[in-house]
Parts: structure tokens; sequence; C-alpha cells
């Protein structure tokens, strides 16, 4: 670059292009510490002229949101851990070999990816009421709903297991290490930052849960905290100073994760995703 | 027996029992369901014989119920207005964003990265925070474009017919544009840059560079793109029930969403069921484009 000014006058539009699609989370915040008369304002005030905080404890015990969060937690960890468990075995085999199976065992893998939430619902819905699972609904949403996560995980950890070289898994055969002790003491180590990564990656996703829990989990002290939002939450919702509270308070802790992890997560994305 | 423990702790015993259990679940949790939902979809099923796994034959009786449902085309129509104008509204606007952030300065990759969370946040307060800035009355969107001159009086987006299923494409425009940005950022940075420069040599003009290096070469990576486009745009589900709930009468409504409406709003299983077949058929499609171009790099 000749003119030595450009690079930050594209660093201000960035910031720029940043602000404006950022914008809508700015609002949620803003929303949530104005006063119920001032949202109503029009113009609407793009900052707040006193800010109320009060909002935040009011919506907590009316909307019982701890028992909301502890469920999406709960459902977020079991989803997680039967991913994991399951997708970081299959993700290594289909990263060590490479024949017809593994390309058939991938073509699956990459078909259970694509099946949408709001497909699947149905007959899981009818399956698991065949099977009583529906009498315990939260085990039966995180089934579920770990079954959709699972491909996406073992497509991206697949990508980590690849970057380990082949090498000192065959060094630690050969100085008689068993496969299982080579796989627990050589190639999960190695691996272990991209599977936490992902790990994490899933377990953001399914605390966001929605359709599986709407549709299968009827008590309102099981739900989780997506549909104690769709409680209060349509067409004609007026109350936006508790909606964007509760919404701030439920993404808050998934916002601070994603800043802190952000390229860890962007890099774990894109060597897996799609090269 | 021995020799079968032996082949477990120390050989291909191990990689198929990895590889069994994961599969071993999926095929319950997701393949088995498959097959079950295209089963139901040619049943009678109601509050009877929801508990049985025999029940009456429907033939295509069901098929036929739903295509000559009153509300069949619109929610045809609305998919593709919802699946066309988010794809490309995702697709243009994250590929011009991916070709800014492919500039050299400083900052270019945390900033982009930024963009991501729109990705990870639950998909109920992506909704939540859209349907309140596209309120007609005292929504920020329409004080916006009020300011800017483009329109004159409020725009109910939400509760005018015309405008319903737009609301939901904005709103999912938001959501998905950061995931094709970082995408095609990829594909972007895989392009060896002497091409540029003895293009650049050659008195090829910035937008010839574009035209007969950068999408010959993202070819493969625009094809993912699209077909995961097409994917997410129909798995996507949150935003109705937190925006428009599918209204008003059905103007917002598409096909994932009335598949579920059917099931869980009128219990009728099987029509959910014959929905979702239908709309099955489309990412099948999608999904082997998709696959037949990641392929190659997926199997690395």
């Amino acid at each position: 670059m000749t003119r030595p000014y450009i690079p930050w006058l594209l660093l201000a539009v960035a910031l720029a292009l940043a602000a404006v699609y950022l914008f809508p989370l700015y609002w949620m915040y803003v929303t949530s510490v104005k006063s119920g008369s001032e949202i109503f304002a029009n113009p609407p005030t793009f900052w707040p002229r006193e800010i109320d905080l009060s909002i935040y404890p009011n919506v907590w015990t009316r909307r019982t949101m701890h028992v909301f969060l502890w469920n999406s937690t709960l459902i977020a960890a079991g989803v997680t851990a039967i991913t994991v468990i399951f997708g970081t075995g299959c993700a290594y085999v289909l990263a060590r070999y490479r024949n017809v199976w593994v390309d058939i065992g991938l073509f699956s893998v990459l078909m259970l990816q694509v099946l949408p939430a709001s497909v699947m619902v149905t007959p899981l819905f009818v399956a698991f009421n065949q099977f009583g699972l529906l009498n315990y609904p939260r085990t039966a949403v995180v089934l579920a709903a770990a079954a959709k996560a699972m491909p996406f995980f073992v497509v991206l950890v697949r990508a980590t297991f690849m970057t380990v070289p082949r090498e000192l898994e065959e060094a630690a055969l050969v100085d008689g290490n068993s496969r299982v002790g080579a796989f627990f003491s050589i190639v999960l180590p190695l691996a272990r930052n991209g599977i936490l990564v992902c790990a994490i990656l899933t377990f953001m996703s399914s605390f966001g849960e929605y359709i599986y829990s709407k549709s299968i989990i009827q008590a309102p002290a099981l739900q989780p905290a997506s549909v104690g939002l769709s409680g209060f939450l349509g067409p004609n919702s007026t109350d936006w100073n508790s909606i964007m509270a509760y919404s701030a308070i439920y993404v808050t802790p998934i916002l601070a994760v994603f800043v802190l992890l952000q390229r860890r997560i962007v890099s774990g994305l894109t060597s897996g995703a799609l090269k | 027996m021995r020799r079968f423990l032996a082949s477990l702790r120390d050989g291909v015993g191990f990689d198929i029992l990895l590889v069994g259990a994961a599969m071993v679940f999926l095929l319950a949790m997701a393949g088995l369901p498959l097959i079950y939902n295209v089963l139901m979809s040619f049943q009678q099923v109601d509050m009877f014989t929801l508990g049985s796994l025999i029940r009456p034959w429907a033939g295509f009786q069901n098929y036929i119920d739903v295509v000559r449902a009153p509300e069949f085309w619109m929610v045809t129509r609305n998919t593709i207005i919802f699946v066309f104008f988010s794809m490309a509204g995702q697709f243009v606007i994250g590929f011009a964003l991916a070709l800014f952030f492919a500039q050299n300065f400083p900052g270019a990759s945390t900033i982009r990265g930024l963009f991501l969370v729109s990705w990870v946040m639950p998909g109920l307060v992506v909704g939540a925070i859209w349907s309140w800035i596209l309120a007609g009355d005292f929504g920020v969107l329409n004080t916006i474009l009020k300011s800017l001159g483009i329109i004159q009086s409020n725009v109910f987006w939400k509760s005018d017919p015309s405008f319903s299923i737009w609301a939901v494409v904005i709103a999912n425009i938001w959501l998905g544009l950061a995931f094709n940005m970082l995408l095609l950022s990829v594909g972007l940075a895989a392009i060896p840059r002497d091409l540029y420069e003895a293009a650049e040599l050659d008195g090829a003009n910035a937008f010839q560079r574009f035209l007969t290096i950068t999408l010959p070469m993202m070819r493969s990576t625009i094809g993912a793109v699209l077909s995961l486009g097409l994917i997410g745009t129909l798995q996507q589900f949150d935003l109705f029930p937190a925006i428009t709930e599918g209204g008003p009468a059905n103007t917002s409504t598409v096909a994932q969403y009335w598949s579920w409406q059917m099931s869980f709003q009128l219990y009728d299983f099987a029509k959910g069921a014959t929905i979702s077949v239908m709309m099955l058929v489309l990412v099948l499609i999608a999904s082997i484009i998709y696959v037949r171009s990641t392929r190659h790099e997926v199997r690395g």
C-alpha cells in the first residue's frame, strides 16, 4: 500500500459495519434498562434517559428464571455429555481410516446433519409416547437433541483428529501400547483443545434448544429457558422491557463465553465445517 | 471370547466399538424415526391409535388432504419466499462482508469474529429482539426507515399480511449471514495471492479479477455455502413462534412451522408427518449437492 491511511480507513468502516450488525444486541440491553414509559416514547431514545436496573431482579423472580435456567443447563449438559462420549470415538475412527466404509459412515453422518428438527419432532414424539419416555421429558429431550447435535460435532472433531500425526500413535503402538492405551494417552490429549471447543459449541447451541423442549415437555417446572421465554412472547406482546431483560439474562453468559473463546471457536469452525 | 476382548482392546474391534456406539445411537434416534415418519404419513393416526404401531392404512389420503388444504398454496408460496430471499440475502451480504474483511487492515479477523455472535445466540432470543425491533407502533426499525425517508408511515411488519413473511426473512438474514460470511472468508483465504498479482500485472481491474479469479476459484465453496444455506433455512423454526406465530391468517406460515402446528397444536400427527416427508425431499436434494461439494475437503 502506498497510502498508509487506507488500513485505518478500512478499520473505521469495519467498526461501523460491526456496530450496525450488533445493533440488535445493543437494543436488547438498552430496552431492558429503560423505564416502562420510555420504551413507548416516540421517537425512541437511542440512549436511555435514566437507567433502571430494577427490572432484572423483578423478571428473575416473577418468571421463576432460576428454574428455567437450571433446566436449560441440565439439558445442555446432558446433550453435551452424550455427544462428546459417542461423537469423539466416532470422529476418531472416521479420521483414522480411508476406505469405502468410512465414506459410507461420513455420508450418513452428513445426511443426518441436515435433518430439520421440525421434521424429526413428530415421529420422535409419537415413538417416545409409545415407549413411555414422555414420562421423563427432560431425558427424552436430551436424547433427541443429542442426535441432532452429534453429526455436526463429529464433522468438526474429525477435522481436529486429522491434524494429529499418525506417526505419534504408531510410535506408541511400536513401544508396546495397546490401541486403547494409545488412544487415551496420545491421541486424546493432542486433540483435547479442539474437542473442548466443539463441546462448548454443542453446549451453547443446546442451551438455546427450543423445538423439542416445547413439544415434549409439558410441565412448567421442567421446561428450559427458551420455552419460558416463549410463554410471554408473541405477535401481540407489549411487555418489552421484561422480555428484553429476560433475554439479556439468558444470553449474557453465552455471549461472555463466546467473546472469551472467540478465536478458538472461529478457528475450530473454519477448520472443520469447510476448507 | 478372549480373542474378542483382545480385539476390543487392541485391534479392529476397538474401531468398530467406537463407531458402532455412535451409529447405533444415531440410528435409534434419527434413522428409525425417519422411517417411522414415512410410515405414519401413510397411516390414519388419531388419539385412539396414537399408542399403537399398526394403524389403519390410509394410502395417499394424507397427501391428498394436505395438498387440498386451503392454506397449502399459501404455505408453499411463503416457503419459497422465505427460502429464496433468506438465502439470497445471507449469501449476497455475507459475500460482500467476506470480501471486505479479506482486505488487509488491523483487527480484521477479530471484528469479523464478532459477527458470529448471532450464530451462537438462542434462536428464540434472536426472534424476541427482532420482534421488538420490527414492532409496528414503537419499533425502532420504522423510526430509522422514516428518518432516512424510505417510508412515510409506520409499516406493521408483524400484523400486515403483505409484510409478515418479510419480517421473518429479515430476522433470518441477520441470523444466518455471519455463518455464510465466515465460510466464504475461508474460501477467499485459500485463493493464492499470486494469481491476483499476475492478473493485476496483465491490467485486469478489480471487477475483472473478481469475475475471472475469485468466482471460479470459489465454485465449490459457493456450492457448499448455498446448500448449507438452503438446509439452514429449512431448519429455521425458532423465529416463527417468536415473531409472527405464522400469522396473521397463515401469511407467514412455512412448511416446517405448518408441520409442527399440525402435530402439536391440532394433534393431527399423520398430516404433520406428511408435510415433513414432503419437506424432507427438498432437504435431501440440498444435502446431496452439499455432500458432493464438500466431499473432497471432508475426506481431506
